[in-house]
């Protein structure tokens, strides 16, 4: 299926954006006024929402004309894409954004053609609306991650941790090392998750050893 | 700049396509989704976080009703989203370089394509069908495609050596360690900001 | 394709003189009607890239100008804007994309480069000091002819004197001088690992000579992108001029000590982290010891490839030579690589200290750092930042080149290793900075052709 790569899903949403002449600014100006002032990092809503590897929003103004001996059109309406990278099936995914974060999705949304007039509090109706705005992704490379988000930032906190205490227990005497590797991995199984969308290396954990 | 967040970047394009070429495209991506073998060129390449095609119907732009006027196009639409690690002139670069076929494959129903080699018109064509990010998140800006495969990595072999840490005499655990290293030493690279690009 | 006519191409250019020693001169230009009449009169001074038939010449001149150079020589405004942004921009204003921060910002450069005063390097190489002498009195008696220029300052440099002969050691020990590549066209002697991988993975063949040279094919098999009109640009060429100061006290106090943990000794543990053993053996060959019939045989001694080395257990991954020119090791027989190779064309500064000698980090030496290419950004800019200040291609994350990155005292060096007590994975910790950037711009370096046209005032963009 053509979505889904391994346990990764390739979700393609194309909301048409509202046109009247009346709206002062128009609704995508006012989408993309939004977008701007939004965190891309920790505090974004896709970091506080479940499930996202990696997503975009992209106002999509109209087709692009490259020339004759093309011919010239232009769209009617603009689009909102949404182009995400998410874990799960694709109810849960979008369920778990109406329940985390729906007064970003009712900001950005509301602007969109056929938006539920209760916004995300109406669960279901948010589900059907994107839905129904839900391209078919043709041909999807996902191939490299295959884990979920919480699994992948796991993942980046033990090499950032194991490559600290290899660095820092070079040349330690067998019994030394034993102990404080077994120190190590109980200490580094008790550590919160990283937040997702950090920059930060998060070295939280003390490995031992000769540097510290 | 919003096309970029820490180390991967966000290219959106679209191109315009005859109806009767998107058949031909249609049967490529069949092909290319179910022999594995033709994608390891673009798993090699490794800079990949996730990338997409969609081709959009002529008649297929969703249309809601309420006022909306339906979309009347002669072109069917291909659009493309990558997610991808380095700059823009070295994944072009790259692709040109070494995947040209397989671009060509994808891309030669696109009106005007004016083929991937040489490189500098082929970039000039992207710089016009590409269109920009409002808003780009990523879960990981710190890591790269590689610095994920060696996350996994280093976790499987870690797991592993802590399964037996404690059941082990300290001379078997420290044989044990020697050959976890060996098993990590390439993928101990640090996480972190991107090069600042000009 | 034709062959290369050798008389309009700067002799720098197309081909390392070997001579001893060098002096650089730095250069102010005046109004452009007198600097035009400058370069009009060093023109026929500029050494071309003829063959010398009788023999070394006592000292060859060389020409580069910065963009502000070109400006004030007038070129004509919609020929300026055609040469490519970094260039425009002047190596100053790339400090953030090169690395060049911390300790290596502009903010700690010597004068000269800091003020971005610079528009013209003359490039002075002899026999002896007194030969450049020579050389340079008489460039000076030029500029106070014409009023053409004032002279900003020089630096000399000067390759090691060992038992009387010139040398191509640096001052942490190392030999240089392998690793140019070789262009088609351009004659050399030619040796097998300087060009680029043929489509059977063993073979080398040269690279296009576009890749050095402007105004010909290159590895993306077309004419690169080069400023208008075409006869400034064919036969030109881009330098990058860098004055990398070395830190030798904190190298040798370093090496000694992490000698002292790592398995496999100093000399081993020194030659990892370049690829070659300092007298130039190349670890890949030769794992165990230094090897002289591979390092004076031309055919050996830049003859290996990394794919039977993937774990990097005989050539460190991160190892400097491995990280500047990959080869094969990442895939693709080198067709990665092909676009990012650079010609140079330095020499060392400063007083040569043997091992038993005592230095400091604050003696005057380091190594004039001279790389040539068709595309600054394409090739020189892009490895720096994306192979020495940084390893993502490499697999090694955000850790810079142990010798030439900016670490800041936090960088990290891993070496991969076997099961062998002498060949032991290790891990260097906390590194701190060997080399320092003290300035430097970029340059481009006409043609003879370009030389006159630009004399005469006859740059035409149309």
């Amino acid at each position: 299926m053509p979505n889904q790569n391994g346990s990764v899903y390739g979700l393609t949403i194309l909301s048409p954006i509202i046109d009247d002449d009346r709206a002062t600014p128009s609704h995508d100006l006012q989408i993309r006024a939004y977008l701007a002032q939004l965190s891309t990092r920790e505090d974004s809503p896709f970091a506080v929402a479940p499930g996202t590897h990696l997503a975009r929003l992209v106002v999509m103004d109209d087709v692009i004309y490259v020339g004759m001996p093309s011919c010239e059109e232009h769209l009617k309406s603009k689009y909102l894409v949404f182009e995400s990278n998410c874990d799960g099936d694709l109810d849960t995914y979008l369920a778990g954004l109406a329940d985390s974060i729906p007064k970003h999705l009712d900001a950005i949304w509301s602007h969109c053609v056929g938006y539920p007039t209760r916004g995300a509090a109406d669960r279901d109706a948010f589900i059907a609306y994107m839905k129904s705005c839900q391209l078919e992704t043709t041909f999807y490379f996902a191939a490299v991650n295959d884990k979920s988000v919480p699994a992948t930032l796991r993942a980046l906190q033990i090499q950032t941790a194991v490559a600290d205490f290899i660095a820092a227990h070079q040349g330690d005497d067998p019994v030394t090392l034993q102990r404080d590797f077994i120190h190590f991995a109980a200490q580094l199984k008790t550590l919160p998750p990283p937040p997702a969308g950090s920059m930060e290396p998060h070295r939280t954990i003390k490995t031992g050893g000769h540097n510290e | 700049m919003s096309n970029i967040n820490g180390k991967v970047y966000a290219l959106n394009a679209i191109t315009p396509m005859k109806p009767w070429k998107t058949w031909i495209l249609r049967a490529v991506f069949f092909v290319l989704g179910h022999v594995k073998p033709l994608q390891n060129d673009l798993i090699n390449l490794s800079f990949i976080e996730f990338a997409r095609w969609v081709i959009v119907p002529r008649r297929a732009f969703p249309c809601l009703g309420k006022g909306q006027l339906p979309e009347e196009l002669k072109y069917d639409y291909l659009l493309f989203f990558s997610n991808f690690n380095g700059t823009w002139n070295q994944y072009i670069d790259a692709f040109s370089a070494v995947l040209s076929k397989g671009l060509n494959l994808v891309w030669r129903w696109s009106e005007k394509f004016p083929g991937s080699v040489p490189v500098t018109l082929f970039k000039e064509y992207i710089a016009r069908v590409q269109f920009d990010t409002d808003y780009y998140y990523t879960a990981y800006p710190q890591a790269t495609a590689n610095d994920l495969k060696s996350a996994h990595i280093v976790q499987s072999s870690f797991d592993s050596l802590s399964a037996i840490a404690t059941q082990s005499s300290p001379e078997q655990f420290a044989a044990a360690y020697l050959q976890f290293v060996l098993e990590v030493q390439a993928h101990l690279g640090e996480t972190g900001e991107a090069p600042a690009v000009g | 394709m034709s062959k290369l006519n050798a008389t309009d191409i700067q002799g720098f250019v197309l081909r390392g003189y070997n001579l001893p020693v060098g002096r650089y001169l730095f250069l102010r230009l005046g109004s452009a009607k007198k600097a035009r009449d400058l370069v009009r009169r060093l023109l026929n001074q500029i050494t071309t890239g003829q063959r010398w038939d009788g023999g070394k010449p006592q000292s060859t001149l060389n020409i580069g100008f910065t963009f502000r150079g070109l400006q004030r020589l007038e070129l004509p405004l919609a020929s300026l804007v055609t040469f490519p942004v970094e260039f425009q921009q002047g190596m100053r204003q790339r400090a953030e994309l090169l690395g060049d921060t911390g300790v290596n910002a502009p903010g700690n450069w010597d004068s000269i480069w800091r003020e971005e005063n610079v528009d013209v390097w003359l490039g002075i190489n002899g026999q002896t000091v007194e030969a450049l002498d020579v050389c340079q009195a008489s460039v000076q008696s030029v500029l106070d002819e014409t009023g053409g220029a004032s002279l900003l300052g020089s630096q000399n440099a000067a390759a090691e004197i060992i038992n009387g002969k010139p040398t191509t050691s640096e001052h942490f020990g190392f030999t240089d001088g392998f690793g140019n590549p070789e262009y088609l066209g351009v004659e050399r002697s030619s040796q097998p690992g300087q060009g680029k991988l043929s489509d059977d993975g063993k073979t080398w063949i040269p690279l296009a000579t576009g890749e050095l040279l402007l105004g010909y094919a290159d590895e993306a098999g077309e004419l690169p992108v080069a400023p208008v009109p075409h006869l400034l640009a064919a036969n030109g060429t881009f330098m990058v001029y860098r004055k990398l100061h070395q830190n030798l006290a904190t190298f040798r106090a370093w090496l000694d000590h992490q000698s002292k943990l790592y398995g496999g000794g100093k000399e081993k543990l020194a030659a990892k982290l370049i690829g070659r053993w300092r007298d130039g053996t190349p670890i890949e060959l030769s794992p165990e010891k230094p090897d002289p019939t591979i390092t004076q045989d031309p055919n050996q001694s830049t003859n290996f490839t990394y794919g039977a080395d993937a774990a990097g257990t005989r050539c460190p991954i991160g190892a400097h030579i491995r990280r500047v020119h990959p080869r094969d090791a990442f895939g693709f027989n080198g067709r990665l690589i092909d676009r990012r190779r650079i010609t140079r064309r330095g020499l060392p500064y400063g007083h040569f200290a043997s091992e038993d000698q005592p230095v400091a980090d604050t003696d005057d030496r380091g190594v004039i750092f001279m790389a040539l290419n068709a595309s600054l950004s394409r090739q020189f800019e892009f490895v720096q930042q994306q192979w020495v200040q940084y390893g993502n291609d490499s697999h090694l994350g955000n850790d810079k080149d142990v010798l030439m990155g900016s670490h800041g005292g936090h960088g990290r060096f891993v070496i991969q290793g076997d099961a062998t007590p002498t060949n032991p994975p290790f891990v260097c910790s906390r590194l701190p900075d060997f080399v320092e950037l003290r300035g430097g711009d970029y340059f481009f370096l006409p043609s003879i052709t370009a030389l006159g046209m630009i004399a005469l005032g006859l740059v035409d963009p149309r």
